[in-house]
């Protein structure tokens, strides 16, 4: 099964703002938001990223859809590398990898009408207006907006959150596109509405075999729709594998701790430290080695000498930790 | 049960344009004297504007429109303005929503400390300093950190820091609304942590404000269930969540994904919470409520149904052959 999206060695580094002692050196640091990362998409399959806020989550995402240019890597989509094209030439890929949007709310222009919202993207890659009613409308059905007409005329400010982002997600599939890729697609919606997106968007993810990339800092989240996860920590994949194996059976420290911190909606719940020490450390002044280490509970000699690399460690499954 | 603090029949408006918006509707509950009290329920069902109401603190558009908070004795709604600010800080503290709302960003933690342990606590300058330190360890963070910025701290610090500043003077009830919403599993983590330790170490009461049932299992020993301005659903943490009596409960229960629990569909809540401009008559959860009959359109009133343990729906006593119903999507389906 070959990979429909795929990442191969990311890098973005950003320059930082510099401080006095640093031009005093004459030193130009940089900060890498993304340092190496690869993954594979099918499609029909869903990758979930998860890590804390400042990981590089949501830049990975936006090198993924050629939104911002990697410093170094490829982005691979159906076996090419998009990663050159530019302008005109990038245009199919832009009609066939989608970015469902964070914020339902400010996603849509509040002065159109639902319907205008979504035929602007069928004009955008040329889809000729005697199909674009049609499409508006299969789009709706996908994400179970039934029947299409009680809301294709009605303003932003007139449907609920759960329904602006069923319009966002429906704007996405409009396109036909074969890959969606989602910044925390629900984190701005009730708990009681959540449920009925997700439920939306692994439905349009099966019927129409795309494949997707749910971001998110939701473990619990992730675990439902996304049968892969990869793990990132400043800027790397510390872990990937099964979702479901990965959170049974976490291999790298990091993951450990996050799968302890995920709170669950149960009385009897295990209440014990967390296997982490201390925050985030300054991105500028990451430790040696391995860059989990100052938080490791299990950190010894090597960690500080050697950047353990991403291995295979069980079939499917890939860790970042001398210890895994 | 002696309660610390006894709301009835709680009522909060807002004056618009339109007409008032019923934020809090004829809420009532209790919390008892030591021990965190969860507070849950959608965004925009009153929760905020429930916890400002208490600490006198809601905006000028808003004014209490009916009932009573007895605390320590005392009704909060009836009480003089001047015998209510001195209970301020001293008995009754808040963390507001926004962790930055809660601190002065022109000024050092130090001199928000000051303000707190000197003008009102009435403490020396030296025992002020002395006081601000052991307030940080207790929160987890170093003394030396006092003379920062607030915008030098992480979210999490600034949390730590708010929470620090609120039990300055030893209240014996803390406010915290969302402390935990904008940050990251493991920051929230050791902030619910924190709290759970003060409680048990100073033996106060807090009530936990959030939108998230998995934050109230984890930290919380009562609960509070709001619903459209209204509380439909109150109790022991496990009474309510292992045994909800209430359907939106059961549907707050079901729309969660679980981390531990194996895959299937989630169960979502169709529709959306009524209009406070305007809210229906009878049960407010009626329009989403899979169960509803001809008698939801009275309503039903907050009664104890088992020892302790509170709930506003006519159905409550087939709550055991409901259950089972509320988690399955059909059911939920229209
Ligand atoms: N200043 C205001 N004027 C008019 N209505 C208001 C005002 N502030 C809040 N409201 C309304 O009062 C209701 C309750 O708001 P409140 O902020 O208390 O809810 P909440 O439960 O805290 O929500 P959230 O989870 O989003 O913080 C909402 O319908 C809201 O729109
Ligand atoms: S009173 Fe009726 S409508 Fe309200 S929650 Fe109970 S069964 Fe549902
Ligand atoms: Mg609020």
């Amino acid at each position: 099964m070959g990979a429909l999206i795929a990442a191969n060695d990311l890098v973005k580094a950003f320059p930082a703002s510099r401080s006095l002692r640093d031009m005093m050196r004459g030193q130009r640091p940089v900060l890498r938001a993304v340092n190496g990362v690869s993954l594979e998409v099918a499609a029909g399959r869903a990758l979930g990223i998860v890590g804390e806020s400042g990981c590089g989550k949501t830049t990975t995402a936006r090198l993924l859809l050629r939104l911002e240019e990697a410093t170094s890597g490829s982005v691979l989509f159906e076996g090419q590398n998009v990663s050159a094209l530019r302008g005109a030439a990038l245009l199919p890929f832009r009609s066939r990898v989608q970015l469902v949007f964070q914020n339902p709310f400010d996603a849509l222009n509040p002065r159109f009408t639902i319907r205008r919202s979504l035929a602007e993207p069928l004009r955008n890659f040329g889809v000729p207006p005697d199909q674009q009613e049609a499409r508006i409308r299969e789009a709706m059905g996908r994400v179970r907006l039934d029947p299409p007409e009680a809301y294709l005329d009605r303003h932003p400010h007139e449907l609920s959150g759960g329904q602006l982002q069923r319009v966002v997600l429906a704007r996405a599939l409009v396109t036909h596109p074969r890959a969606i890729i989602a910044d925390e697609p629900v984190s701005m919606l009730d708990v009681s509405v959540r449920a009925g997106v997700l439920n939306v968007l692994r439905r349009a993810r099966d019927e129409l075999q795309l494949a997707a990339i749910y971001i998110s800092h939701d473990l619990a989240l992730i675990r439902y729709v996304c049968e892969a996860v990869a793990v990132m920590y400043l800027g790397r994949i510390v872990e990937s594998g099964p979702t479901a194996e990965v959170i049974a059976a976490p291999a790298h420290p990091y993951t450990r701790a996050l799968v302890a911190a995920v709170p669950v909606p149960r009385v009897d719940q295990d209440r014990g430290d967390l296997p982490i020490r201390g925050g985030l450390p300054d991105q500028l002044n990451q430790p040696s080695g391995c860059a989990f280490r100052d938080r490791c509970p299990l950190a010894f000699a090597r960690c500080a000498e050697e950047a353990p690399p991403l291995r295979a460690i069980a079939p499917g499954r890939h860790a970042a930790c001398h210890l895994a | 049960m002696d309660a610390l603090l006894d709301v009835r029949d709680l009522a909060v408006h807002y004056r618009t344009a339109a007409g008032p918006v019923r934020a809090v509707d004829g809420a009532s509950f209790t919390v008892p004297a030591a021990g965190i009290v969860g507070l849950v329920g959608e965004s925009g069902c009153g929760k905020s504007t429930l916890g400002r109401a208490l600490m006198g603190v809601l905006p000028r558009a808003a004014s209490i429109a009916a009932g009573s908070a007895v605390f320590e004795g005392r009704d909060l709604v009836t009480l003089a303005p001047a015998e209510r600010r001195k209970l301020l800080w001293r008995r009754l503290a808040f963390v507001p929503q926004t962790a930055m709302n809660a601190l002065d960003p022109v000024q050092r933690l130090s001199a928000q400390m000051q303000e707190v342990l000197v003008e009102r606590g009435g403490l020396s300058r030296a025992a002020a300093g002395t006081r601000a330190a052991a307030l940080f360890a207790m929160v987890g963070l170093e003394a030396g950190r006092l003379r920062d910025w607030p915008h030098q701290f992480s979210g999490g610090m600034r949390q730590r820091a708010s929470i620090a500043l609120a039990l300055a003077l030893n209240p014996a009830l803390l406010i915290a609304d969302e402390p935990v919403t904008a940050l990251d599993v493991i920051v929230q983590r050791q902030i619910l942590d924190v709290m759970r330790d003060l409680q048990a170490r100073l033996g106060l009461a807090m009530i936990l404000v959030t939108h998230d049932v998995a934050v109230v299992a984890y930290a919380c020993d009562r609960v509070v269930v709001m619903y459209a301005g209204r509380v439909v659903e109150s109790g022991p943490v496990r009474a309510v969540l292992e045994a909800p009596l209430h359907p939106y409960t059961m549907g707050l229960m079901n729309a969660f994904p679980d981390l531990e629990r194996a895959g299937g569909e989630l169960v979502p809540i169709e529709g959306a919470p009524p209009s406070l401009l305007n809210p229906p008559g009878g049960c407010r959860f009626a329009a989403r409520c899979p169960f509803a009959e001809a008698r939801c359109a009275q309503d039903p009133a907050l009664v104890e149904h088992a020892p302790d343990h509170q709930v506003a729906c006519w159905r409550a006593p087939e709550a055991p052959a409901l259950r089972p119903l509320a988690s399955e999507a059909a059911t939920w389906a229209r």
